[in-house]
């Protein structure tokens, strides 16, 4: 899918904070910002909403847990019962330490699988860089150009406004 | 479409403007936070507390020594918990050169004060009632080898002078070179005091096990457990947190504070707390499983006594407390940015402390059922009243942001 898109660079990351609050202000489409490193609290100020990757952690970690109860409790008291220590076969303070390295493999592979597939990332994926500075000393700000009302001079003055060092207007592959 | 963008641009251009920075630079600013009062109310319901307690004490003493002196042992237990927590806190601040804590850090340095109240409990314990631990009255041979040795009246005695010169230095002189660095500006003082905090990471961590050992653990002094040092420490991380999140939310209150210590702080201390329960199940249950699994009677009868009749319900309890709730209650962001979640865990998990340390204390005392009357109540009120006390009064001896650290920047700007 390819859409009309208005890409604005900058080079300081008050100016990235400010054009993406700004933006959201003025109910553009953010479609993603291009950052050579974290920047905190840009997330709130693109107004993008929270990561969803906590419930997916948490829902992996508890389906591991639960499997490792299970084939626990059918290895050693089901299917092959051993009498350990005269312990009943059932002894769940047994099954804590793995059922815990488990949940833990669980949730933490799992969720950077589950990161890797929402952000269709795969191995030999090739880059979209929008702007080759976006690694290095550059900031870039992508917005849809969704309809009619989307007028790119204003939108220029606008992102001129946080001294922006380059904006323009193309076509590009969208990542939803 | 551009007046509102230009006029957000005028108000300062960022989110850091929006939750309105006080200027620490302003006289009139830093005056406030040096004169730091807290109101005459929260001071007189502590004052009742204490009074409550003191009057238990002084009443119980002649009426049910035995529970009275146990409960004053927790209570002392207690205190040199929150207030070594605090110091311990203040260390990994310095050690990890963390600049995010910054804003908070006079809140475990006010609770370092109750240090002292605490060993004077204990300390009260040791001279005055030393017949709470039964080998005091031990035959010579009944207790073999080294544990003969280790556990006699005059060395216990020599080790606690011991245990409370070490941190009380340790406190002078951390808490000293934080206080005049708002004075002078010296970078200096954050460099010793990252030397001073590796010492004293070193030293804590011997003679906190060892006092545990000799204050707590000797009170059954044929069972033993060679992870309760470190069990003993995770609870003192929990409820330090605790209290931290506590006293710093309160502080909250303060309108010039709330724009200082934010929602991030509140955040991040969350984190701690979260992580810091789990640390504490862990080793809760390190110490639990291995005393199961090799089923030993002279370790097994620890379990045993509290497993049996209504200590049994204390024990399930304890687990939940302590991380049940709060590892369940925090997991979600939300509910750690959250002061009135975030509180009310740091509530549970103080309570929890205290049962923790009941469950260890208690059982020796009345071993057929725990007892819990007005006594205990009582001891544990007048804790809480010492602790609210004394960290007050301690909050209005120094500034209550650390003015000329250097992280203070680093600390203000601080974002999640």
């Amino acid at each position: 899918m390819s859409h009309r898109v208005f890409m604005s660079i900058h080079k300081r990351e008050e100016d990235i904070l400010g054009i993406a609050r700004a933006a959201r202000q003025e109910g553009l489409n953010i479609i993603d910002i291009y950052a050579p490193y974290a920047v905190h609290g840009l997330d709130k100020a693109a107004g993008f909403r929270p990561s969803r990757l906590p419930i997916v952690c948490f829902l992996l970690g508890l389906t591991g847990a639960g499997l490792k109860v299970w084939f626990e409790f059918w290895t050693t008291a089901v299917n092959w019962p051993i009498d350990v220590g005269g312990k009943p076969w059932n002894s769940w303070p047994a099954f804590v330490p793995v059922t815990f390295e488990v949940m833990v493999l669980f949730a933490g592979v799992g969720t950077v699988i589950a990161l890797f597939i929402a952000t269709r990332l795969w191995p030999g994926k090739r880059a979209t860089i929008p702007f080759p500075g976006v690694t290095d000393d550059h900031f870039a700000l992508v917005l849809e150009e969704r309809d009619a009302t989307f007028d790119p001079g204003k939108v220029r003055a606008l992102c001129e406004r946080y001294n922006a060092v380059h904006v323009e207007e193309r076509e590009q592959e969208i990542v939803p | 479409m551009t007046g509102e963008a230009l006029e957000f641009r005028a108000g300062g251009g960022g989110a850091l403007d929006a939750w309105a920075e006080p200027d620490l630079g302003n006289p009139w600013v830093r005056q406030h936070l040096h004169d730091f009062r807290a109101p005459a109310k929260t001071q007189r319901l502590w004052r009742t507390f204490m009074i409550i307690g003191a009057a238990t004490l002084a009443l119980g003493l002649f009426v049910a020594p035995g529970r009275v002196w146990a409960a004053v042992l927790l209570a002392g237990m207690y205190l040199i918990g929150l207030g070594l927590g605090g110091l311990f806190l203040v260390a990994m601040h310095y050690l990890t050169a963390a600049g995010w804590s910054v804003v908070i850090r006079r809140v475990p340095e006010a609770m370092v004060s109750l240090l002292p109240a605490g060993l004077l409990a204990v300390g009260a314990v040791l001279v005055l009632h030393p017949s709470l631990y039964e080998w005091i009255h031990a035959e010579t041979g009944e207790l073999i080898g080294f544990k003969g040795f280790w556990l006699s009246y005059g060395f216990l005695l020599f080790r606690a002078l011991l245990f409370a010169a070490v941190w009380l230095g340790f406190a002078a002189v951390m808490l000293g070179h934080s206080r005049l660095q708002d004075f002078d500006g010296d970078v200096d003082h954050t460099r010793r005091n990252v030397a001073v905090s590796a010492a004293f990471a070193v030293c804590f961590a011997l003679s906190y096990w060892l006092a545990n050992v000799d204050w707590v653990m000797s009170l059954e002094p044929h069972w033993f457990s060679t992870i309760f040092g470190v069990y003993n420490f995770t609870g003192l991380f929990a409820g330090s947190l605790a209290c931290t999140i506590l006293v710093a939310h309160w502080l909250r209150q303060q309108p010039l504070l709330r724009a200082i210590i934010r929602d991030d702080h509140m955040h991040d201390l969350g984190k701690l707390l979260l992580g810091a329960c789990t640390l504490w199940a862990y080793i809760w249950f390190s110490q639990y499983m291995l005393i199961w699994y090799a089923n030993i009677p002279e370790e097994t009868v620890y379990y045993v006594q509290r497993q049996a009749g209504a200590w049994h319900p204390l024990f399930l309890m304890n687990p939940i407390l302590n991380w049940v709730i709060p590892f369940f209650v925090l997991l979600p962001r939300g509910c750690k940015r959250s002061g009135s979640v975030l509180t009310r865990v740091a509530f549970v998990v103080l309570v929890g402390h205290w049962l923790d340390l009941y469950l260890m204390i208690f059982p020796s005392v009345s071993p057929d059922a725990p007892s819990f009357g007005l006594w205990e109540a009582g001891i544990a009120l007048g804790a809480a009243g010492v602790i609210g006390a004394l960290i007050l009064r301690a909050l209005g001896r120094a500034a209550l942001v650390p003015l000329k650290d250097p992280y203070l920047q680093e600390s203000l700007n601080h974002h999640q």
